[in-house]
């Protein structure tokens, strides 16, 4: 018989600037949070996922941390790598492989390479002497970055759908709302659709108030059986549906650019966990850029397909608290944390409203989130469907 | 005319120079002498870039390298605004564009520096235009058609 399978843990380093922590610090610190969150000691952790620095991070990990983990991931599929981490050890801990998996990620990637990262400055100046990997040898030369990238998408889909740089904007304004309310977000005053139009054009349509901050932080969730969670102190949050995809690496390769590999994952895991898109009270989205979060509101099925402006912008703006899907409670990518990946943040901020822990940013009575990542250049989508345990 | 007198891109800093592998010497080595080179599968009939050993479409290994027409449709595009890397952090603003090109199923992502940015647009039609990459091998760049 299947196990049922719940977070039990959360933790966040120091956050969002911490010049004095590095990477594997604001791990460890993170952690030893979800540790004491959870009611856990480290020897009680069984299985253990990190992604972010390459081949065998996750054992030297381990190693730092004094582990010896049994079961290990690191599946890298970019940004959005913490969902499928969660996914495999949603599986492996149903099937009894695993009992508990603590997930955790932490970047300084701020103070350790400064604020312009994804227009290709701040690495130190070129990638002298570095093969680039396919097809990157062929979009480098063209000067294209991770912003045009994401670029080229909004633009296609303004192009089909007549969305309007404003509609985009309004995301960001309605994060910066959520922000506001969380003193560990990187910026929290509020700002204006004006604001975000005219804040500096990086990579047409996209201004610089549409792009995710850099930060430092670290992030820990800690996944294990309903059987274990009931003698821990936290209200479990349940894992109840995941799934996850991709359609391309390198966005020439993204066929249709108003459509992610989320329009499958999502449906796929709405169906595992029993629900459809009005049943989901609060949304964790990866919001790298405005236009992220957009896309995949329609592929989600929360909006149709071209009325994702329209939705966000609806009844006062869909995503605020209040809204018909409050999304990114925490202040999200756009204003709150992004240390280089936020998947992992996704999860924390999603089980911390299920419990009601989420203070004065909580969605009152919420008992369904959905926890979305995109990695890449939209390139890889990981829904995870969580519920309270009546939900 | 859309396009703008041609920025001088000729500078290419050695480590933007292509590093050609057994797979697409052909496509940087065609490029350094004025053709789009690219994939043709006698099994489904499209074409791909950039070179593999199987086609995408189909999964067939039954490709041959072409000579594209070099003509093409601006799927979409963006401004580049801002790039910290030199040399594009003085060339900036600049179009990149994501062609599709006529031959079906081929797309490939491309500089437009002639292209003056107001005047990209999607479905705009445009062609192929070649820059010396070092002695052997060239870059593809689009220029407006016409």
């Amino acid at each position: 018989m299947q196990q049922r399978v719940c977070i039990v843990g959360v933790g966040l380093s120091d956050g969002p600037v911490t010049p004095e922590l590095n990477g594997v610090m604001l791990e460890a610190q993170a952690f030893r949070r979800a540790l004491d969150d959870a009611g856990l000691e480290k020897d009680d952790v069984s299985g253990l996922a990190s992604a972010g620095y390459g081949g065998m991070h996750e054992v030297a990990l381990a190693e730092y941390l004094g582990l010896t983990p049994r079961w290990l991931e690191s599946s890298s599929v970019g940004g959005s790598s913490f969902e499928f981490h969660a996914m495999h050890a949603y599986r492996a801990i149903q099937n009894g492989d695993v009992d508990t998996v603590a997930i955790v990620y932490g970047n300084n990637q701020l103070s350790a390479s400064g604020r312009t990262l994804g227009t290709g400055g701040g690495g130190g100046g070129g990638r002298g002497g570095m093969a680039l990997p396919l097809p990157m040898a062929y979009e480098f030369p063209t000067g294209l970055t991770l912003v045009g990238a994401y670029a080229m998408a909004a633009q296609r889909h303004m192009y089909e759908y007549g969305t309007k740089p404003e509609q985009l904007a309004s995301i960001a304004v309605q994060t910066r709302e959520h922000a506001g309310r969380n003193p560990r977000a990187m910026y929290r005053d509020p700002i204006t659709v004006d604001d975000v139009m005219s804040s500096k054009l990086v990579a047409d349509p996209l201004h610089k108030l549409d792009c995710c901050v850099i930060s430092d932080g670290g992030c820990c969730v800690i996944v294990t059986t309903e059987e274990r969670a009931r003698d821990l102190p936290h209200r479990p949050v349940y894992v109840r549906g995941a799934a996850g995809g991709t359609t391309h690496h390198s966005i020439a390769a993204m066929t249709d650019m108003t459509r992610t590999a989320a329009a499958v994952s999502g449906p796929r895991a709405f169906a595992e966990a029993g629900i459809t898109p009005t049943d989901v009270d609060v949304f964790a989205m990866y919001d790298s850029f405005t236009y992220t979060v957009l896309v995949v509101l329609e592929d989600l099925g929360f909006a149709a397909k071209g009325e994702g402006g329209a939705f966000v912008t609806d009844n006062g703006g869909n995503l605020r608290l209040g809204g018909a899907l409050p999304t990114n409670t925490d202040g999200g990518g756009l204003s709150g944390t992004h240390p280089g990946m936020r998947g992992l943040f996704l999860l924390c901020e999603a089980t911390r409203q299920l419990r009601g822990d989420a203070g004065d940013s909580q969605v009152a009575g919420a008992e369904i989130a959905v926890a979305h990542g995109s990695g890449g250049w939209l390139s890889t989508q990981g829904t995870v469907v969580l519920g309270t345990e009546g939900a | 005319m859309p396009d703008r007198a041609m920025p001088d891109w000729s500078d290419v800093p050695k480590w933007l120079l292509p590093r050609p592998t057994l797979e697409d010497r052909e496509f940087w080595e065609g490029a350094g002498r004025g053709e789009l080179r690219i994939q043709h599968c006698s099994s489904c009939g499209r074409y791909q870039h950039y070179a593999r050993l199987l086609c995408s479409h189909c999964g067939k290994q039954t490709l041959a390298w072409v000579t594209a027409s070099g003509e093409g449709t601006v799927y979409s595009f963006t401004v580049i605004r801002q790039n910290g890397v030199p040399p594009f952090d003085e060339r900036v603003p600049f179009v990149v564009a994501t062609v599709d090109l006529d031959e079906d199923g081929a797309r490939l992502i491309a500089a437009m520096p002639a292209l003056d940015p107001g005047e990209a647009r999607i479905g705009m039609r445009v062609r192929a235009a070649f820059r010396r990459a070092g002695d052997e091998f060239g870059f593809v760049d689009f220029v407006a058609a016409g």
